[in-house]
C-alpha cells in the first residue's frame, strides 16, 4: 500500500469515509515527510504549529456527521493567500512579519469544507517569476531533481505536492504560475476562467490576470478543489457563476456535456523554440487522444505570437499600480529617510527584490505619458484581438492543445537574463490575457543530463516531467476535466 | 538594438515609482528595460481600427453593481481593529504614527 501522504485526495477521502484512516494519520504522514525533506528542498516558508489540532478538529467534525470530500485533507497554501491570524509574506521582505487580518474567500470555502492547512509555501516574490528563485527566502528545489527549479511562481505549492508533503495545494496564476510549476513537477495544474474563483484575499499582482487554482496529482483532485473554491463573491465584483460541475461523489464528469470530440493544435506556434523531445512527448499525447476518438485539427491563432509582448506590457502596468500600496505607512517594512519621499523610496527599495523593482519600473514606463498609447493602449487592443481569435477557434474545437512549456525544468541559476526567463511563459500567458480556463496535465518525461554542459554522462540522465496544456472556452472547465481524465 | 533608455529616463522612472536605486542597479535596469521594451515593442506595430481602443478587458465588459442592502457600519472590520493596529510600523497607543507632511520652510 502506498504511504498515506502519497495518496491522491480522492483516495484519501474514500479511506477516511470508510473509517480506515483519520485526518490525524494523514497529517502525521505529511509532517513526517516535511521533517525529512523540507530543509533540503526549502518548500515551506512556515509549517503551521497547529496542523495536528486542525486534523483532530476535522476528525471531530466527521464523527459529528460531516462527510465533505475535503474534510481532513492536508493542503499546502501559497504564501500570497490570506489565512486569518497567520503570517503571509508573498515571499517578500516587504511583508516579512505581516499577519493576515481576514480569510481569503478561497480559504473560507476550504475551511467550511474542513481542509487542513499544512503551511505556507515558497514562491517568487509577489508571484513574479517562473522558477521560485526570486523568493526573498531562497530558492525552492524541484523534488524530481534538486539541482533544478520547481517552476514558479507557485513553485513551493507544486513541490509540496510532488514531494508528498501535502495531498494538494493552492497556487495563483497570473501568466502560468500554476501550470508551469505543475508541468515541471509532474502534476496537474489548473487555472480557472477569469472570475470563476474569487480574488478576495489574494495579494494582488495583475488584477485583470490573477486567478487562484489547484495543483494536484490527478485531474479528479483538481476538479474537486476547483468545485469547492469557485463561485460568485460579493467581495470580488469580477466573479462570475460557473455552471454546477460534477462533484467527486457523483463519479465522473457531467453526463449532459456535449463534446465536439475535436482538439485544435496551433502548429504554426510550435515550429520554433520547443525542444524536440518535448514536442515528441506532445505528439504522443495527441495520439492517445486520437485513440480515444478525438480528431486533431490544425488551427490558426494569428495574434498568438504577440501574446508574450502583450503580457509583459499589461502585467507590469498592473504590478506598478497594485504595488503602489506598499509605502511603509500602514503596514509592512518601514524605513525612515529625510522626508516623506525618502521614507517611501527607502522602504520600497529595501522591501522589494530586484525582479519586483524591475517590473515596477517597466510598468511605470509603459503607463507614463508619451508611451501609454504605444504600449499599454496597443496591448489592450491586441488583447481584444487575441480573445476573439480564441473564441472563434473554440467554437469549432473543444480545446486548444500546446506543450505547457517549451522545455523541462531548468537548472537553478541557469537563466540570469530576465528576458530569457520570460520566454518560459510563452504558451501559458495567453490564457490569462484572454481569461480562458487552462489546465496542464503530465505528458510523460524527457531525459536531460544530470549535470549542466554534460551531454554524454554515460546514460546517467534524469527523467524530467513535461506537461500538455489544454485551453477551453470561458466557463467550459468541465470540458478540460473530461478530456484531462482521458489523458491521465 | 533600438533605443537605449537614457540615464535621465531611468532616474525619472525611479522617482515616479518611489524607488531609491543604487547607481549600479540603475545601469543594469537601463539595459534590462531597454531589452524588454525592444521585445514587447512589437505590440506597437499592430493597427487599431478607428476609435476602437478598448478600455476594459474584453472578458469583463459589464459594470457590476451590488444590491443596495443595509449592513452594519465597518462590518468587514468588526473585531479586527487590534490586528490592523498590530501591523502599524510605528504605534503610539491607539494611533499609527506617521510623518508630519507639512513642514516649515527653512
Amino acid at each position: 500500500m502506498a504511504k498515506l501522504n502519497e495518496l491522491s485526495i480522492t483516495e484519501a477521502a474514500a479511506k477516511m469515509r470508510a473509517g480506515e484512516i483519520t485526518a490525524v494519520d494523514l497529517a502525521r504522514a505529511c509532517l513526517a515527510e516535511i521533517e525529512a525533506k523540507n530543509k533540503e528542498l526549502n518548500i515551506f516558508l512556515e509549517v503551521f504549529d497547529d496542523v495536528i489540532a486542525q486534523a483532530e478538529a476535522a476528525d471531530t467534525r466527521r464523527k459529528a456527521g460531516e462527510s465533505h470530500d475535503l474534510l481532513g485533507i492536508p493542503l499546502a497554501i501559497k504564501d500570497n493567500i490570506l489565512i486569518e491570524g497567520r503570517k503571509v509574506s508573498a515571499a517578500s521582505k516587504m511583508l516579512e512579519n505581516y499577519v493576515a487580518t481576514y480569510d481569503a474567500t478561497v480559504i473560507k470555502k476550504l475551511k467550511e469544507a474542513g481542509a487542513v492547512f499544512i503551511g505556507r509555501t515558497n514562491m517568487d516574490e509577489f508571484a513574479m517569476g517562473g522558477s521560485t528563485e526570486n523568493s526573498a527566502y531562497g530558492a525552492t528545489k524541484n523534488p524530481v531533481d534538486p539541482t533544478r527549479v520547481p517552476g514558479g511562481s507557485s513553485g513551493g505549492s507544486a513541490a509540496a505536492v510532488a514531494a508528498h508533503m501535502a495531498l494538494g495545494s493552492l497556487g495563483t496564476d497570473t501568466g502560468g504560475s500554476i501550470r508551469e510549476p505543475a508541468a515541471f513537477c509532474g502534476l496537474v495544474g489548473f487555472k480557472p476562467t477569469y472570475g470563476a474563483v474569487s480574488r478576495s484575499g489574494l495579494i494582488a499582482m495583475g488584477s485583470s490576470l490573477d486567478q487562484a487554482g489547484p495543483l494536484t496529482h490527478t485531474v479528479a483532485d483538481a476538479e474537486l478543489l476547483f468545485n469547492v473554491i469557485k463561485g460568485k463573491d460579493t467581495l470580488d465584483s469580477t466573479t462570475i457563476k460557473i455552471g454546477q460541475g460534477p462533484t467527486l461523489t457523483q463519479g465522473s464528469s457531467r453526463s449532459d456535456l456535449k463534446l465536439k470530440k475535436r482538439i485544435g493544435v496551433p502548429r504554426d506556434l510550435l515550429k520554433e523554440g520547443v525542444e524536440p523531445d518535448v514536442l515528441a512527448a506532445f505528439e504522443k499525447s495527441l495520439e492517445s487522444l486520437q485513440a480515444k476518438g478525438f480528431e486533431i485539427v490544425d488551427v490558426s491563432l494569428p495574434s498568438a505570437p504577440l501574446a508574450l509582448s502583450v503580457y509583459y506590457v499589461i502585467m507590469p502596468a498592473e504590478v506598478s499600480s497594485n504595488l503602489a500600496r506598499f509605502d511603509g505607512v500602514r503596514y509592512g517594512l518601514s524605513l525612515k529617510g529625510n522626508n516623506l519621499f525618502d521614507d517611501y523610496a527607502k522602504s520600497r527599495a529595501a522591501g522589494f527584490g530586484p525582479e519586483v523593482r524591475r517590473r515596477i519600473m517597466l510598468g511605470t514606463y509603459v503607463l507614463s505619458a508619451g508611451y501609454y498609447d504605444a504600449y499599454y493602449g496597443k496591448a489592450l487592443a491586441a488583447r481584444e484581438m487575441l480573445t476573439k481569435e480564441f473564441a472563434d477557434v473554440l467554437a469549432i474545437v473543444d480545446a486548444i492543445a500546446v506543450p505547457t512549456t517549451p522545455c523541462p525544468a531548468i537548472k537553478i541559476g541557469e537563466k540570469s537574463d530576465p528576458l530569457s526567463m520570460y520566454l518560459l511563459d510563452i504558451f501559458t500567458v495567453t490564457a490569462n490575457i484572454t481569461g480562458n480556463p487552462a489546465i496542464s496535465i503530465p505528458m510523460g518525461t524527457v531525459e536531460r543530463p544530470a549535470r549542466l554542459n554534460d551531454s554524454h554522462s554515460g546514460g546517467e540522465g534524469k527523467q524530467l516531467p513535461v506537461g500538455i496544456q489544454l485551453t477551453a472556452a470561458h466557463g467550459a472547465e468541465d470540458i478540460l476535466f473530461t478530456i484531462g481524465k482521458e489523458l491521465q | 538594438m533600438g533605443n537605449m533608455l537614457s540615464k535621465e529616463e531611468v532616474d525619472n522612472l525611479a522617482t515616479l515609482a518611489r524607488l531609491e536605486l543604487s547607481e549600479a542597479e540603475k545601469e543594469s535596469l537601463q539595459k534590462d528595460i531597454s531589452n524588454i521594451l525592444e521585445y514587447v515593442g512589437q505590440v506597437s506595430a499592430i493597427s487599431i481600427d478607428g476609435d476602437a481602443t478598448p478600455t476594459v478587458p474584453a472578458n469583463q465588459p459589464h459594470n457590476v453593481l451590488r444590491d443596495d442592502t443595509p449592513r452594519e457600519a465597518n462590518e468587514t472590520m468588526a473585531g479586527k481593529e487590534a490586528q490592523v493596529k498590530e501591523a502599524f510600523p510605528k504605534r503610539e497607543g491607539e494611533y499609527n504614527v506617521v510623518r508630519k507632511i507639512i513642514q516649515k520652510d527653512e
